[in-house]
């Protein structure tokens, strides 16, 4: 039970580096990225791929920092030339045919079976101090990623990208290129999600194209829909309730009699509930986006 | 120092402006009257850079203006404000104000990270002239209130204060005090005349011919996307072109004094 306990509480921290890389692109920006899942699949994938060929997974991390934010600058630049509605849908397109490149490209990325026995930072660790030392990890991660979100919300640079969600016109008429501010929100967002699929990667030393599948962007969609929309402390919570509620459910089967091949449905069954719940009784959802105080005096 | 050569634009198979000439002058506070659709509001998109003319050329201070982005002619310190003011419900009328700072730490991701002292001295900064501006502008004690919750006629007053973060040298206003109570239309008439003895040129889009009168040395009317008229104030009612498009025919005298019908 306690190493069931320490595993939901790691993947809850590495869900929530995925929850406020979205929360910085949705929630502050107003960009509907459908794709987010590519840039897990993008650090994923790098550790992977590094892994397979011998590198270290340092290498692996770095590796899918960097494809991740080039990939966001890439994607950003689309907006360039498509209205809103129309971006969200490209973006899903695009981490669709990334998973299919997954799928295909067998001989780079080990086709439908994915890549298995990656190894992580903490081999010669097993047993309890290995998912200890896993939990800090992720912890210490996802705090340092609500930092870097929190403050880049806060200052300028996020103030602008507020604006750009309200009032895009009024941001354009003061000197703000919209284009280019969401070029930037993409590249240093991605990164964060990237290192959340590195992690992940690295500690279930897994990773397979059904990790890639869209399901995964509107999980996160609903984590930042129940925490806040637009705040990051909702973002973490919004990631700690879903990995409670699909641990929790692993139980149910205990108390009531459900054949076990319709436990993961029954899960989605459960989120789909809670966020409808939510978007009915409380749509700003459990942390609310705040009017952020200025201080006056310095 | 603020051109237009013979602007052009056309949605689709409706031509809304045709051959526009405009010129302004540095420290000048220019009208831009018209009816409804004559081309006013576009004529000062195409101004701002929101719109491209299809012919023709705008320059200011030597810059051609005409073929870049919205945000570009912003930088060269030429800004707009709205017809409908709209302000961010999520944010405070400070937070707003700052929008319209130039703040280069905080707007660098990276760099805003790490600089972080510096960043703050910076705000700091834009802070103190967003109070100052916010004072001057009669909002003072709304600093704190979400900007978007502000009333009609204050958030015209917010968009000026947002537009003058940089020290703009030209702002084009939008009719700045339509559906604005009377009281706080003298008020932003006073403020604006203030703008302007600060040195910022203004180009005006305004229907209150009284407002037109006491703030503007020189008007052009606007009529079908043409310029019918360009002259002082007190002329318009004079010129006849003027009078059919815009200001309409003065009332017969049996509709005003009650005089038998001819």
């Amino acid at each position: 039970m306690l190493d069931f306990s320490l595993y939901v509480a790691t993947i809850a921290a590495v869900y929530a580096l995925f929850a406020l890389s979205l929360n910085l692109q949705v929630g502050v920006t107003g960009l509907l990225n459908f794709g987010h899942v590519a840039f897990f699949g993008v650090g994923a994938y790098a550790s992977g791929i590094v892994a397979l060929n011998g590198g270290s997974w340092v290498v692996g991390v770095l590796v899918g920092v960097v494809a991740a934010s080039l990939l966001g600058v890439a994607i950003g630049a689309l907006g360039r030339t498509l209205a809103a509605d129309y971006w969200a849908i490209v973006t899903l397109a695009v981490a669709e045919c990334l998973r299919l490149i997954v799928v295909n490209e067998s001989d780079v990325t080990g086709g439908p079976q994915g890549i298995s026995g990656i190894a992580g930072p903490f081999v010669g660790v097993s047993g309890l101090g290995g998912d200890i030392a896993w939990l800090l990890l992720c912890v210490v991660l996802a705090g340092l990623a609500y930092l870097i979100a929190e403050t880049l919300t806060g200052m300028q640079f996020g103030r602008v990208l507020r604006l750009i969600r309200e009032e895009p016109m009024l941001a354009a008429s003061l000197g703000h290129n919209i284009t280019r501010e969401k070029m930037r929100v993409l590249a240093v967002a991605a990164p964060i999600a990237a290192v959340g699929g590195s992690v992940y990667t690295l500690y279930i030393s897994y990773i397979g194209p059904n990790q890639l599948l869209p399901i995964e962007t509107f999980l996160v969609f609903t984590m930042l829909i129940i925490g806040g929309m637009g705040n990051n402390r909702g973002a973490v919570l919004g990631a700690l309730v879903i990995q409670l509620i699909y641990a929790g459910s692993r139980f149910l089967k205990d108390i009531f009699p459900i054949p076990d091949q319709s436990a993961s449905s029954i899960r989605l069954l459960i989120v789909g509930l809670v966020l409808v719940a939510f978007l009915m009784t409380r749509p700003e959802g459990l942390f609310a986006e705040k009017l952020r105080r200025i201080d006056v005096h310095q | 120092m603020f051109t237009s050569r013979g602007v052009g634009k056309s949605f689709g198979p409706v031509q809304v402006l045709r051959d526009v000439e405009l010129d302004i002058e540095p420290g000048e506070i220019v009208g831009l009257v018209g009816p409804n659709g004559s081309g006013k509001t576009t004529l000062l998109n195409c101004l701002s850079g929101f719109l491209n003319p299809d012919v023709g050329s705008i320059e200011y201070d030597g810059a051609r203006l005409d073929r870049l982005a919205d945000w570009q002619v912003s930088r060269l310190g030429v800004r707009r404000t709205f017809q409908t003011a709209a302000q961010p419900m999520k944010m405070s009328v400070l937070e707003a104000m700052l929008c319209g700072a130039s703040l280069p730490i905080g707007s660098a991701p990276v760099r805003g990270l790490f600089r972080r002292s510096a960043r703050a001295r910076e705000q700091a900064g834009a802070v103190t002239k967003a109070l100052e501006l916010l004072d001057f502008l009669s909002l003072g004690h709304m600093v704190e209130e979400p900007a978007g919750r502000l009333s009609g006629g204050q958030k015209k007053l917010l968009s000026l204060g947002v537009a003058l973060m940089t020290d703009p040298e030209v702002l084009l206003l939008d009719e700045p005090t339509a559906g604005v109570n009377p009281t706080l239309r003298l008020t932003i008439a006073d403020r604006l005349k203030d703008i302007n003895a600060r040195g910022t040129t203004l180009l005006v889009i305004e229907h209150d011919m009284g407002f037109i009168g006491r703030m503007c040395g020189r008007v052009y009317v606007l009529d079908k996307g043409s310029v019918i008229a360009s002259c002082r104030p007190d002329e318009l009612k004079d010129n006849p072109r003027v009078v059919e498009a815009y200001l309409g025919a003065p009332r017969p005298a049996h509709l005003t004094t009650g005089a038998p019908r001819p």
